[in-house]
């Protein structure tokens, strides 16, 4: 019961992937923008902190399931 | 292991527990009206003091930052969304000097995310009228309207749980690393985990509370 205990937490942080990705893309596509348009840059890193907040939440998700498994199971 | 109950400190008579988040807020509590006490004694308008050069710089800051996102008519909520971005802001960092962080504590981000659920549909009540405000969840179609409905305790659920998750993270990371090596290692990752993401929290935290509230008030 243990095992499986853990191996379902570590089965639930995989979730982190897809938020890896996500915010990876954002920056590379942030920073292409502000070096096109330095002088937008201030709306550019807004909006990119928004979408980092918004696409890190599943990671977030992720890691309260994992927690959960490995206190309440 | 135990770093992460939430431990009771002691019992008051008739409220029951106290729990440690609610000590370590009096504390932050304490400390923020003692420095807004004495940080706005002797202001003055001619020859200002550098405290108050401070001061001004950073209310200007946040002045201009909520009033970027809400607009020029909107200035009266401005006072609480700066009040939450300066307690989110002591409170994240507040590891630094060994307490834990009360945000931490799945209470606390909460009673937050519920007081911001309240407000960002206080504004557009305020702002629309209760007619506009029951006709807006039908807004593009009327099939939309139990999402809609929904997105009134989504967004707080998303709110408290992304403040809470990222807190216990960066509280569980530094746990462990200091219980593997204790030595030199852990000085700059503190600096990301209790400083860098702590403000980049609060600062999302509020950033989406004023966003949410602008669209509610459309």
């Amino acid at each position: 019961m243990e095992a499986l205990i853990a191996i379902g937490a570590g089965i639930a942080v995989l979730a982190g992937i897809g938020a890896g990705v996500g915010i990876g893309i954002a920056t590379a596509k942030s920073a292409e923008a502000i070096a096109r348009q330095p002088e937008a840059e201030g709306k550019i890193s807004k909006n990119f902190i928004l979408g980092c907040a918004l696409a890190e939440a599943t990671a977030i998700y992720g890691f309260i399931i994992g927690v959960l498994i490995i206190f309440f199971l | 292991m135990d770093q992460l109950n939430c431990k009771t400190v002691f019992e008051v008579p008739v409220l029951g527990g106290i729990s440690e988040s609610v000590v370590v807020t009096w504390i932050i509590m304490a400390v923020l009206v003692i420095a807004s006490i004495l940080l706005t004694r002797n202001l003055k308008v001619e020859n200002p003091g550098k405290i108050q050069l401070l001061l001004e710089s950073g209310i200007s800051w946040t002045n201009d930052f909520f009033e970027g996102i809400l607009g020029k008519s909107n200035r009266r909520y401005i006072p609480y969304l700066t009040t939450v971005l300066i307690y989110l802001g002591v409170s994240n960092t507040i590891g630094l000097f060994g307490f834990k962080p009360p945000t931490k504590d799945l209470n606390v981000t909460a009673a937050l995310a519920i007081m911001s659920m309240c407000l960002i549909e206080f504004s557009g009540i305020y702002k629309n009228g209760v007619k506009h405000w029951m006709k807006h969840f039908a807004k593009p179609v009327a099939i939309v309207a139990p999402i809609m409905v929904l997105e009134i305790f989504i967004r707080p659920l998303s709110l408290c749980m992304r403040l809470f998750g990222n807190i216990l993270a960066g509280f569980v990371v530094m746990e462990l690393i200091k219980a593997f090596v204790p030595l030199i290692v852990p000085i700059p990752l503190s600096f990301y985990f209790d400083i860098f993401d702590g403000l980049i929290q609060a600062y999302v935290f509020v950033f989406l509370t004023a966003l949410f509230m602008t669209e509610e008030m459309e």
